[in-house]
């Protein structure tokens, strides 16, 4: 997924001073991989709708994307585009019960997108010192490596299929508890769900603040980190080329966005 | 089930795929190297093969998912392609302690696949997704 993730950040590279060589910096993971977006939600869902869009207009496929909460100014083009799919499953059971239903679909989807996947997982009952609860490690699992098992099983129609569209990646984002701000989590303990999730997503997008005046210099309104790599995979596994990207994200006031590869 | 083993597991379900092929047993010198690889669930996942206990679900879309009866008769459903089971030992060994690579449930699907005894049943595309969502089942 991060091919496509790269994808997008080199569509929207400033078109001066950018090396736009294809072979720059180091070569993403193999294409299958999945990549989890962590980092703040309001630049995390950007991230996946631009990754929606340059997937189905930049690569043709079909993309299927799921989120809690209803966008509610998606573009009139996303609107008309026959190639995204928009599910706003209301519980983690929904969710579940969409993707493991993805394999009914005629023309089955080679991107599946998860909006929050914290806010799926979060357990029902409100807590004032804790986001999450024991048992949502087993659902965190569960969606996980659904997500992971549906992506192998639609490639592999896919390929049968002889499609261009193979293989079926998967990105999710999430917001840790860290990055939530819960003053009350110890900040040097890790966040459980996420260790749970690394599991099963090999690549991770992080996006970082940068909260110098690195911005101002741009004259831009804000400025981030966007770092891709792999997560740790066992020693003795196989395990494809290693990932390590960093871009840099310029918003700015009239909402335009500009990557920058560093 | 395909990646997520370390090479000295799948080296391990390959010779016992070979030497089950050619004398329907598993000598000891591989039992020894399942307990030492797997610890205290290689019994455990061998009395469920025993059992005949793994099944392996297919739909008419083409998607498979194992099913496993546990040791009180519950059914677990495990992943082709990955490791998740929703019994208390892959959540707590597993994914809350990081000392295990599987439970026996797994194992006992790596293992029926291995040693071909694993069952077969074939259901509709909607038990299928209700299998997977684990809202219903069989």
């Amino acid at each position: 997924m991060t091919d496509i993730l790269t994808l997008v950040f080199r569509t929207l590279s400033s078109q001066t001073g950018q090396n736009k060589d294809p072979s720059a910096g180091p070569p993403p993971p193999a294409p299958h991989s999945n990549t989890l977006v962590v980092g703040e939600h309001r630049l995390s869902r950007s991230v996946l709708l631009l990754a929606a869009v340059t997937a189905a207009s930049e690569l043709g496929v079909r993309v299927a994307f799921f989120a809690q909460t209803q966008i509610q100014s998606l573009p009139e083009c996303l609107q008309r585009c026959s190639k995204i799919t928009f599910s706003y499953p209301r519980t983690l059971e929904e969710l579940l019960q969409q993707v493991a239903s993805l394999h009914e679909f005629p023309c089955p989807p080679s991107l599946i997108i998860i909006d929050r996947l914290d806010g799926f997982l979060r357990g029902a009952v409100a807590s004032s010192h804790a986001g999450f609860h024991s048992g949502d490690e087993s659902r965190a699992a569960h969606l996980a490596a659904l997500l992971c098992d549906t992506a192998a099983f639609l490639t592999e129609v896919l390929e049968k299929r002889g499609s261009s569209s193979a293989p079926c990646r998967t990105i999710a984002s999430f917001l840790s508890d860290a990055d939530s701000g819960q003053e009350s989590r110890d900040p040097s303990a890790m966040d459980p769900i996420l260790d749970v999730l690394d599991r099963y997503f090999q690549a991770r997008c992080t996006l970082d603040q940068d909260r110098s005046y690195e911005a101002a210099a741009a004259a831009a309104q804000e400025a981030w980190h966007v770092y891709l790599s792999g997560t740790k995979i066992p020693d003795d596994l196989e395990d494809g080329p290693t990932l390590a990207q960093e871009w840099k994200l310029f918003i700015f006031p009239e909402g335009l966005m500009e990557f920058k590869l560093v | 089930m395909r990646t997520f083993l370390p090479a000295v597991a799948e080296q391990l379900f390959r010779d016992i795929q070979k030497i089950y092929e050619e004398t329907t047993q598993i000598p000891d010198d591989l039992l020894i190297a399942l307990k030492f690889v797997f610890g205290t669930c290689a019994l455990q996942a061998l009395d469920l093969v025993d059992q005949r206990s793994v099944t392996c679900l297919s739909s008419p879309s083409g998607r498979k998912a194992f099913q496993v009866i546990g040791g009180s008769g519950r059914l677990y459903t495990c992943f082709l392609s990955c490791h998740y089971c929703p019994c208390p030992a892959f959540t707590y060994t597993v994914l809350r302690r990081n000392q295990g690579l599987l439970c026996k449930h797994i194992l006992a699907v790596y293992l029926c696949q291995a040693m071909a005894v694993t069952q077969q049943e074939s259901i509709s595309d909607q038990q299928m997704s209700a299998v997977l969502s684990g809202t219903g089942g069989p």
